[in-house]
């Protein structure tokens, strides 16, 4: 192997050989950025690129100070346009990788290249916060792996071999360190606050209004993943309450936060969001599911939960309509125990029932009178109207589809009921809620998720298009779940929004290139859900690594390891097993540092020669009696079989019994008998 | 309390002294010593940083690349330490060294493993050497000033290997000091120079066994075929005329004087003369060869020379 140097005769500036190591690395921690990045930021890193590369073959100058400073302000000036502000952690990513590449231009001898390689381990780090996947793991890996070779060059390796060999050394044996650090080291809360991105992991908005968008987000992103302790809900069980609907315009449903609630109805905010442990609404609600909710990053409060909240390992927000909300935004994926109760709360909301009938004066007309008409058939009882009102749904001009026509006018609920009738989760749930507002029956709408895929190892992946939309009504003293779309299509709460064939729609409409539009092949199947359940376990193992988790592992760990001692030391086995031990690992060791030598002699010319002459003997040129090694070989190479790589062994061979030579050159000689060896197997004619 | 310069430079000498490992001598374990380099410090901080990352953002990643980088220095600590523990250093001293010239010490490193990125330095500019396959060579170069015996200073072994973040230093203390031989300067007549030069071996002094590679036209035949032994003739120089360098003779101030005898010593020597040597209480008898040689050169050289060091 050639040995470019890695720093030229000067003494002081590097060669280009270490630039381009250098350029390369940038481009490894720059590529684990890519897919956040403004992409014209590659486009700086090719232009330093090749202004140093031209300045090496002295076709330009050095960077002026005059340049540099005026490719800083070209790229802070290219990402304010890009992102409108530095201040944002876009912004501020973008300009530590333009400092990055742009350092390239400025770096001339060893302790400039170190503080290029420093900077990309920061950068490196900074990507992390975009994404903690296997994938970006990999990446980091690989790109940490050079940046150390490049370190171990710039130390003086003088050969790529020993470069490298070092590099697996240092990489190697420290990993076990590591990952005692990465278990023992305690988790701390944030010691300051610092730029966050901002990012919605959910496609749920805070308003919705049916019939606006014709066709609902069908992306297939995550939207969290859970698995569960104990009994796992059956599908008609799988609904996951997000937030609750309760403001009604005749138009749009939309949410108000605690505070705006508590300022509408003249309340203190403090009873309305509780920040504890346990929810203080719901006592005496019994636990049926216990669920540990892996959440994507989200810059929003919201946290799902299975029916009603009982209770989480953290402290989080309860609101007094059964919505659980984080104290903190999550800057990563993060990992939350929850009890909930697979129900709507059973709680009164004590913002009281007027606010839960409130409807808009003179607003859908028609939806009013169908209510009342309605209302008197079932003789004044909540549940026969209900009933009566759902079964309507489940007639047959209603149909559901994911692209319903628009609905533009004021009264939407009546165009909707008598018009259009066909929709989704939403319309229905919106004009269930209307006509049981009608009659005074308190009513709101929960958004959140229905189903979720149910990986073979047991975990559920809930997506964006299991987003669902279904009503709540107050009925004896309780809350009760109500699902319009159940009766008019009971295939999309058994089976998942692919089961709903729509002719002209298809589930994925927002994702053409996802993975899970092949869920038909199945051995593509199956590769996808091996590469799920891994990322699981990855994100849930290593992302989710926090206190508790610390904690749990510690005092397993702690467990195992006294068991284990307790049973070497209790007893007559153990101790025999104990000293066993030692002595096979010791007497390993000694053997291993006797023999090692030798076998590294047993590489030697007289190794080398017998195994030789073995091999020549097994085709029919054995040695004769009172022939010298080197004899023999010369006399098969006068036969004419691979001559000249016998004649080299021979000369070799010579060499290393009679001539007087350093250690160096003997080692040259046996690598030039082995080399002879191999290529006398390679010439020798077969037939 | 200041120490002057030139105290505290003995000073420091002096406990150097007592950390050399002596040469041919495997560096012990005591006698390495781990100095942070800075950008060993630099790479302190950037754990640091990657660590602050991890708890501000609770990045698991973030936490565990600093982890990593952090085991990774301890690690490079440990390769570079063993980078250096059992090489054996020996100097070898240049053949013979003139005044105002440099010396060059060869420098043998031995060890049984491979060995990267050595530094080598010896007062001037450092210089770099592996080992591989069991040793390593280097040169080294050290001025030399003044006639006589020139100590030398420590040799110091550093490496920064694998990353720098840690300087490994090791001292090697020398054997034998310097013998510097003076100058020569040779601006006088060069009338005694061509006095034995031209004169052949021409008179026969005797008969030997003939050795494989003698001149055949040497051989002598006559006896060959009177005896069947095969002889070479041999012959001898004619006696020269017996010079004496004397210090009396020379021009100039005393510095200059031996430097014009070691000239002429050397010029002498080349011709195949012999010579003897005169200095003030100092007489060597006129011989020739390079014993001679050797014997004038170091008499110049020591020639009222304090005795403060010698071997």
């Amino acid at each position: 192997m050639s040995a470019a140097p890695v720093i030229l005769a000067d003494g002081r500036s590097l060669s280009a050989a270490m630039l381009r190591q250098l350029f390369i690395g940038q481009c490894l921690v720059v590529a684990l950025h890519l897919a956040w990045m403004p992409p014209w930021l590659l486009g700086v890193a090719l232009a330093a690129a090749g202004w140093r590369y031209l300045q090496l073959r002295d076709r330009v100058p050095r960077a002026s100070i005059l340049l540099r400073l005026t490719a800083v302000v070209g790229v802070l000036a290219a990402l304010w346009v890009e992102f409108g502000s530095l201040h944002g952690m876009d912004g501020l990513i973008g300009v530590l990788l333009g400092i990055y590449l742009l350092k390239l231009l400025e770096t001339h001898n060893r302790r400039d290249a170190r503080v290029v390689i420093c900077i990309g381990f920061v950068a490196m780090t900074v990507a992390f916060l975009h994404d903690q996947g296997v994938l970006m793991t990999i990446g980091a890996l690989v790109a940490a792996v050079w940046l150390l070779q490049s370190l171990v060059g710039l130390a003086g390796a003088a050969q790529p071999a020993s470069r490298w060999r070092e590099t697996l050394w240092l990489a190697g044996l420290s990993l076990p360190l590591m990952v005692v650090l990465f278990l023992g080291f305690p988790r701390l809360g944030p010691l300051w606050s610092m730029p966050q991105t901002e990012r919605a992991a959910t496609g749920l908005t805070e308003e919705i209004a049916p019939g606006d968008i014709a066709e609902l987000s069908r992306s297939d992103a995550r939207a969290f993943r859970a698995r569960f302790e104990g009994r796992e809900p059956r599908p008609d069980e799988r609904y996951w309450r997000v937030y609750t609907l309760s403001r009604f315009d005749g138009e749009r449903w939309s949410r108000l936060t605690p505070a705006e609630l508590a300022r509408a109805l003249g309340r203190a905010e403090e009873r309305l969001a509780v920040p504890a442990t346990r929810s203080p609404f719901a006592d005496g609600a019994p636990t049926r599911f216990r669920a540990e909710l892996l959440l994507e990053p989200d810059s929003r409060p919201w946290r799902p939960s299975l029916g009603a909240p009982l209770a989480s390992d953290v402290r989080q927000r309860y609101l007094t309509d059964g919505t659980l909300e984080g104290l903190e935004p999550l800057a990563g994926r993060s990992l939350l125990r929850l009890a909930s109760s697979g129900e709507a709360p059973a709680h009164a909301d004590p913002v009281g029932p007027a606010w839960y009938t409130r409807l808009p004066e003179g607003t859908n007309p028609r939806s009013r009178e169908l209510a009342r008409r309605l209302w008197q058939a079932a003789g004044g009882d909540s549940q026969a109207y209900l009933a009566a009102l759902i079964a309507r749904f489940g007639e047959a001009p209603f149909r559901y589809t994911l692209a319903p026509p628009r609905l533009t006018g004021r009264d939407r609920v009546d165009e909707f009921l008598f018009t259009s009738r066909a929709g989704y989760c939403t319309h229905y749930a919106s004009a269930t809620a209307v006509m049981a507002r009608a009659v005074g029956i308190p009513t709101r709408i929960v958004v959140g998720f229905l189903g979720g895929e149910r990986h073979p190892d047991g975990h559920y992946t809930v997506r964006d298009y299991d987003a669902h939309a279904w009503t709540e009504v107050w009925l004896d003293g309780t809350w009760r779940r109500l699902d319009p779309t159940a009766a008019i299509a009971p295939e999309r709460i058994e089976e998942g929004p692919q089961a709903v064939n729509d002719a002209d729609q298809a589930y994925l409409a927002n994702a053409p290139f996802s993975p899970l539009r092949l869920r038909e092949v199945s051995w593509l199947n199956q590769a996808r859900l091996e590469w799920e359940r891994l990322e699981y376990r990855w994100q849930r193992g290593v992302v989710g690594y926090q206190q508790q988790r610390r904690e749990a592992v510690l005092a397993r760990l702690q467990q195992w390891w006294g068991e284990a001692w307790s049973r070497l030391t209790t007893g007559i086995r153990g101790p025999l097993l104990v000293v066993l031990l030692v002595g096979l690992g010791g007497g390993g060791v000694l053997a291993l540092r006797r023999g090692w030598p030798r076998f590294r002699a047993r590489r030697h010319e007289a190794w080398l020669m017998r195994r030789l002459q073995a091999w020549l003997a097994r085709r029919g040129q054995g040695v004769r009696p009172g022939e010298s090694p080197a004899a023999h070989l010369r006399r098969v190479a006068a036969e004419g079989l691979a001559p000249a790589p016998l004649d080299e062994a021979a000369r070799a061979y010579e060499r290393l019994a009679y001539a007087r030579l350093s250690e160096a050159e003997r080692q040259q000689r046996r690598d030039q008998l082995a080399r002879a060896c191999r290529r006398i197997r390679q010439q020798w004619p077969r037939r | 309390m200041m120490l002057g310069m030139a105290a505290r430079a003995s000073l420091r000498q002096r406990w150097r002294r007592r950390l050399a490992t002596p040469q041919g001598q495997p560096l012990h374990q005591r006698r390495l010593f781990l100095l942070p380099t800075v950008f060993g410090l630099g790479w302190a901080t950037l754990v640091l940083v990657l660590l602050l990352f991890g708890i501000n953002y609770q990045n698991n990643l973030a936490y565990g690349l600093a982890f990593w980088l952090f085991a990774i220095a301890l690690v490079a600590l440990w390769r570079g330490w063993r980078n250096l523990h059992g090489i054996r250093v020996t100097l070898r001293s240049p053949q013979e060294v003139f005044a105002g010239g440099e010396a060059r010490l060869g420098v043998h490193l031995q060890a049984p493993r491979a060995r990267q990125g050595i530094q080598l330095r010896l007062g001037g500019d450092p210089v770099t050497c592996v080992i591989e396959h069991g040793e390593g060579q280097a040169q080294l170069t050290l001025p030399a000033a003044r006639r006589g015996w020139q100590p030398l200073p420590l040799l110091r072994l550093h490496s920064d290997w694998p990353l720098g973040l840690v300087r490994v230093l090791a001292w090697v203390a020398p054997g034998d000091p310097l013998l510097v031989y003076p100058a020569p300067q040779d601006e006088a007549s060069r009338s005694s120079r061509d006095d034995g030069e031209g004169q052949e071996e021409r008179d026969f002094s005797g008969l030997r066994r003939y050795v494989p590679g003698d001149n055949p036209s040497r051989l002598a035949w006559k006896q060959w075929s009177r005896t069947g032994m095969l002889a070479t003739k041999q012959f001898s120089r004619p006696p020269r005329r017996v010079l004496w360098l004397d210090y009396d003779e020379a021009p100039g101030d005393p510095e200059r004087r031996l430097a014009w005898l070691c000239a002429r010593v050397l010029a002498h020597h080349r011709a195949g003369d012999a010579y003897g040597l005169r200095l003030p209480g100092v007489t060597l008898t006129p011989d020739g060869g390079d014993a001679q040689r050797r014997r004038a050169l170091r008499a110049l050289a020591l020639w009222r020379q304090t005795p403060e060091v010698s071997p």
